[in-house]
Parts: C-alpha cells; structure tokens; sequence
C-alpha cells in the first residue's frame, strides 16, 4: 500500500508524466472533434508526419537550447545563425558552386559550430552575460545573413536538387530528428559530458571545486548549439525548398517557449531530453490541432502565448503547494 | 576574491579615474558625426533632423527600459506592446474617435500591458522575468494579430493629428524634443531621488534591499507599468511616421532597445550604469542610421555593426577588469 502511494507521488510530481498526460488528453479531445465531425482521423500518418516536418527546426534546436538552458545560459542568436547558415548554403547553390546536399550539410553544421564557438568564448572567457553577447551575435549573423545574399534570395528552382532531401514524403528530416533526439538521451544521462552539463548549471563553483572546467563545458554548449543551429539552416533550406535572409525570424522563442514548456528550468541544472522533446512536441500539436478544431490561423500566437503562460504560472502553484505539504509533513 | 553570491567591497581609493564609459561614447558620438561628414555630402542639421522622426520612437522606451535593467530585471514584450498600442489606436482612429481620445487610448493600451506584466512578476516571484514576458511577448503580439483579422495589417484613415505629431518646430522634430524632456526627468529621478537610489540598491543585491525597508515588489510593479506607458508612446511616435501597423510592427523593438542601454554601459546584472551613457548611445546609433541611409546602404548592414559595437562594449570593460586583477595578483605575490 505505502509502496503504491509512493509511486503515484513520483509520478504526480514528474513534469514529463503530467506532460504525456496532457498530450494525450488533448490527442484524444482532438481526434474525436475530427472523427466525429466526419473529417477522418487526426491521428493519421500524414498528419504525424506533418506534425514532425513542420517542427523539425525547433525540435532539432531545442536540444541545443536545452544544453544551453542547463548550464543557466541562454542564447537568442540561434534564429540569426540558422539564417546565416541556411543563406550561404542557399547562395552556394545558386551559384552553382556546390551542389552536393551531404556537403553542403556539413558546411552549414560548421559554420555554425564556428559561429557558436565564439559566442562561447566570449560568454565564457569575458564573463558577459550570455544574454548580452548572444544578442551582439543576433544582429551580427542577421546582418551578415543580409550581405552574403546580396538582396537576393534562393527560390525553389536554385535548391531544386538540395529540397529533395526535406520534401514532404522524404525521410529525410526524420532520420536527422531520431539521431539527434536518441544521441542527446544517451549523451545526457549517461556519458560524463552530459553530466558535467549538469553539474556546472547545478552550482557553478561546487563544480570548477571539483575539478570540472566550467569555461570547457560552457563554450562546448554553445558550440552544440551552433551546430544545431547551422544544421537547422541547412535543413530549413531544404524544407521549405527557399532561402531568405530573414527566415526563421524569432524562431529562437519559439524554443525557448517548447524547452519552458518541457520543464527546463532557466536558472539552470534542471531538464531532460524527455522533456524537452514532449514540450516541443506539445507546442507542435497545438499548432496543428488548432486550425482543425476550427480556430484560423491568427489564433495560434495567441493561443500560444496564454500556454506557455499558464504552464509557467502552473508549475510555480503546484511548486508552491508541493514545499508547503513537505514544510507540513517535517513539522508533524 | 568573490563568490558567486557576494560582491567585493573595494576599499582602497581610487586613483582619479582615467577612463570613463560616456567620455568613450561621446568620442565615439563625434567620430560618428565627422563620418557622416565626411562620406555623405548631404549630412547636416537639417537633413538630420529630417531624418530622425522615423528611427527616434525606440529612444522613449530606452529610459524605461534603463530602469528595469537596472532593478536587474528584464522585459522582452515591449515589441509587442508597441504592435498591439499601435493597432488599438488605429481602431480609435478608424472609429473617427478624437485625437485626444486616441493618445489615451494608444497610452492606456501600453500601460496596461505594463500592469499586467509587473501584477504576475509580483504574485509570482520566483519567475524570472525573461519567461514570463516571453509569454506575455507572444499574447499581446497575438491579441493584435487576431483583432487585425486575415489582412494582418491596418491604417489609419485619419492621418492627420498623427502627421502634426511627427511634425516638427523650426526645424526641430516634436519627438526629438520630447526626447530630450524625457531623458531630463528620467536622468533626475534615478540620479537625484531616493527612488532612483532604492532602484540601484534593489539591482546591486535584492534580499539587502529587501531587509532595508526598500519597497522591493512596489518599485518593480512601477518600472514595468512606466515602461508599458514608454511602450504606448513609442507606438504613437512610430505610428506618426508609418500610419498604419501590421504584424511585424515592433518587431525586435525590444532588443534594440537593450542593446542601446548596454551599449550605454547599463549592465544586464542589474545596479551599474546610468541614463547618460544609455541617452549618448542611443543617439549614437540613431545618428549612425541616419548616416547610413543617406548613404543608401541598405538598412540590414547596419545589424553587423551594432552588433559588433554592442559586443565590444561589453568585452572592454571586462577584459580590463580582468587586467587590473591580474595586475593586483601580481603585486600580491610581489608583496609576500
């Protein structure tokens, strides 16, 4: 009996249970409205892939955010550095200079790495807060993003070759989500790396105390970042078969708002790559569930904004409420 | 040595300080102007004046925007605040309502977003500030969106009060000296009043403050409703030079508007910097696009340099520190 209790409590107490809890819910209320209403099912491979291929770019950065997150940072240049990355990949295929997708792939990954190394460095070695340099980096990537495309931008028939890997049926953006989200698990739970990230955002000084060095791990984090950031250019280019020097603009809340959602913690040491994947995934479904059940499109930021809202203001009462009862049960 | 929770006391007096951030930005203030002299012949009072409406509706958020970082606080909605005040007030303008009525509305819209931010930072203290105006960022920017319907975008049809609001006396533009009105009394209050002291106490450790007597939740509801108001001013100004609004409208307004006070030397932590160098750094960047616009260079060039700018100004003062530490260690070990 007393076991049982105590497997409800953890499970009451654990974002991600309550998460899937929700999620599911709202699949369930979704697909009824759909079924019934005589649209088909919600729940059809069609729309699941959908769901993945039009929330790839935040699922993918939300990994790196969440790494970011973890050691207390942030970085809001990650839209900027998607865009650099996604324009001279573009630019380099209307060109004709390059038209190999797995190279041009890694160039945006390494552009991007190069781009998140010195945001590391500086935040790093300067002792600047991240929020500070990273926004330098926002207007600087955008900026460049602007130069490199010369007030021009990619149209589908420039990428033609380069969309085939992100068109709607290919398997592609799959593959580069389930690596990257199977990767991250095992990098974060169970190599030393992953929980240096952690214990460098749990206390910083307990950390360098013992051993770990703090400005390593914080400029590798942001160099994961960078890479997502860059891969996210190039698939982002693929995906929607253009490059724009002003894509992705704001994306970068966007993540933030799914790693939040995810019950990442902004002063650090607290989120899982679990997590992280359901609040992405539950910001995608709102999302796509939202024009069906008949709301138009112009509700979705706003619809958005009150959930990510209310999930914030929610976690802190049910916080609130769990120290009370445990404040109650050490005075008994 | 300093932990992580405290700060050092630094006793020794100084020796006459050197270096100053403002005597920086006013050397770079003039560099600015002797560039645009140099380059573009065309760059003089007047075409600066004429210029300026359009870039200076940011600089009224800047103030405020002071105060909260100086409180260390954050608010990233005032892009939004800015979109939905400026679609509100469209819809006052197309309902023939007066002008009157239309500022109030454009200011009360501001204020009360201001209201809603500082009321759930206050009930809800353990949140920092950056998620919750996150959240608010996407509701109000949503709230507007879905009044301006599937166009996305409105107009005014009464342009007229708003034009004589873009005016200018002489050849002096109305916004320019109400910016210079606003920088007077935002500069008084923080520099010469208890309350502006109380907010640097409040940046420089919160519990100490709090343990002072120092109304820590009062001064902060305060500084989001004033920059809410700053917000609905900004839009008025903005909505003067563009008559109209649509859903990108105050777009990356808020990070502009960091970015001029760090680049004024306010720091993110919270209890260091002052308006002055923030006034001379945004009108620094005002005047450096205006430059570049005479120039024609397209407007997207000028992101790398204030970014560039806005990177280095934080990296000098750290890397000196840094220096001066050394330096101390050094004679430290020299000493024993």
């Amino acid at each position: 009996m007393e076991e049982k209790t105590s497997v409800w409590k953890r499970l009451r107490s654990s974002r991600e249970v309550s998460l899937v809890l929700i999620l599911v819910i709202m699949l369930i209320a979704v697909e009824c409205i759909q079924y019934f209403g005589g649209n088909g099912h919600f729940l059809s491979p069609t729309n699941i892939g959908q769901i993945f291929r039009n929330n790839a770019l935040t699922m993918l950065m939300a990994l790196g955010m969440l790494c970011v997150l973890l050691t207390a940072g942030i970085d809001i240049s990650i839209a900027s550095t998607l865009g650099f990355c996604g324009m001279v990949v573009g630019m380099l295929q209307k060109n004709h200079i390059c038209q190999n997708t797995l190279l041009l792939f890694l160039l945006a990954a390494v552009i991007g790495l190069g781009c998140g190394l010195l945001n590391g460095l500086i935040i790093a070695k300067c002792h600047i807060a991240p929020i500070i340099v990273s926004m330098g980096f926002m207007y600087i990537w955008r900026g460049l993003a602007y130069v490199v495309s010369g007030n021009q931008w990619a149209s589908g028939a420039d990428v033609a070759h380069f969309a085939e890997f992100g068109k709607d049926g290919s398997a592609g953006p799959y593959i580069v989500l389930i690596v990257a989200y199977v990767a991250f698990f095992i990098i974060m739970k169970w190599t030393r790396f992953g929980r240096r990230i952690y214990a460098v955002g749990s206390n910083s000084e307990a950390a360098s105390v013992s051993g770990i060095n703090v400005d390593r791990v914080l400029i590798s984090v942001y160099m994961i970042m960078g890479f997502l950031a860059g891969l996210s250019g190039a698939l982002s280019v693929s995906i929607y078969a253009s490059a724009q020097p002003n894509m992705q603009y704001g994306k970068e809340m966007d993540v933030i708002a799914a790693c939040v959602i995810g019950g990442v913690s902004m002063n650090g040491g607290r989120g899982s790559v679990v997590g992280t994947f359901l609040g992405a995934l539950f910001y995608a479904v709102l999302a796509k569930a939202l024009p069906l059940v008949g709301l138009d499109s112009i509700w979705q930021n706003l619809i958005k904004g009150v959930v990510v809202l209310a999930v914030v203001l929610l976690n802190t009462l049910t916080q609130r409420a769990m120290d009370r009862s445990n404040l109650e049960r050490r005075e008994m | 040595m300093a932990g992580k929770s405290g700060r050092t006391i630094d006793i020794t007096p100084r020796k006459g300080k050197f270096f100053r951030w403002e005597t920086g930005l006013i050397f770079i203030f003039i560099a600015v102007i002797i560039f645009g002299n140099i380059v573009s012949p065309s760059f003089n009072v007047k075409s600066v004046f004429m210029n300026m409406p359009k870039y200076l509706a940011e600089m009224f958020m800047m103030f405020a925007m002071g105060y909260i970082l100086i409180i260390a606080e954050i608010d990233i909605s005032v892009g939004s605040i800015v979109c939905l005040a400026a679609t509100m007030t469209c819809f006052a303008n197309n309902a023939g309502l007066p002008m009157a009525a239309q500022v109030i509305i454009c200011l009360g819209v501001g204020t009360l977003c201001g209201v809603l931010n500082g009321e759930i930072l206050t009930h809800f203290q353990e949140l920092p500030s950056m998620i919750v105006t996150l959240g608010t960022q996407i509701i109000f920017r949503g709230i507007a969106e879905v009044s301006m319907g599937s166009g996305g975008s409105i107009s005014l049809s009464d342009t007229k009060g708003f034009a004589a609001l873009g005016g200018s006396i002489g050849i002096v533009p109305i916004a320019f000296i109400l910016i210079i009105i606003a920088a007077v009394c935002f500069i008084f209050i923080l520099s010469k009043t208890t309350t502006g002291r109380k907010m640097y106490a409040i940046g420089s450790n919160h519990t100490t403050a709090l343990y002072s007597g120092i109304k820590v939740q009062k001064i902060r509801r305060n500084c989001y409703i004033l920059i809410g108001a700053m917000a609905g001013v900004c839009a008025m100004f903005m909505l003067a030079t563009s008559f109209g609004a649509n859903t990108t409208t105050g777009q990356g307004f808020e990070m502009d508007v960091i970015s001029m006070c760090v680049f004024g030397g306010i720091a993110t932590t919270g209890g260091k910097g002052n308006l002055i160098g923030a006034s001379i750094a945004g009108f620094t960047i005002v005047l450096l696009k205006i430059v570049l616009s005479l120039l024609n260079i397209s407007g997207q060039t000028i992101l790398v340099i204030i970014g560039i700018l806005l990177i280095v100004s934080v990296m000098i003062p750290s890397i000196n520190e840094q220096i001066t530490n050394k330096k101390k260690k050094a004679a430290l070990a020299a000493k024993a």
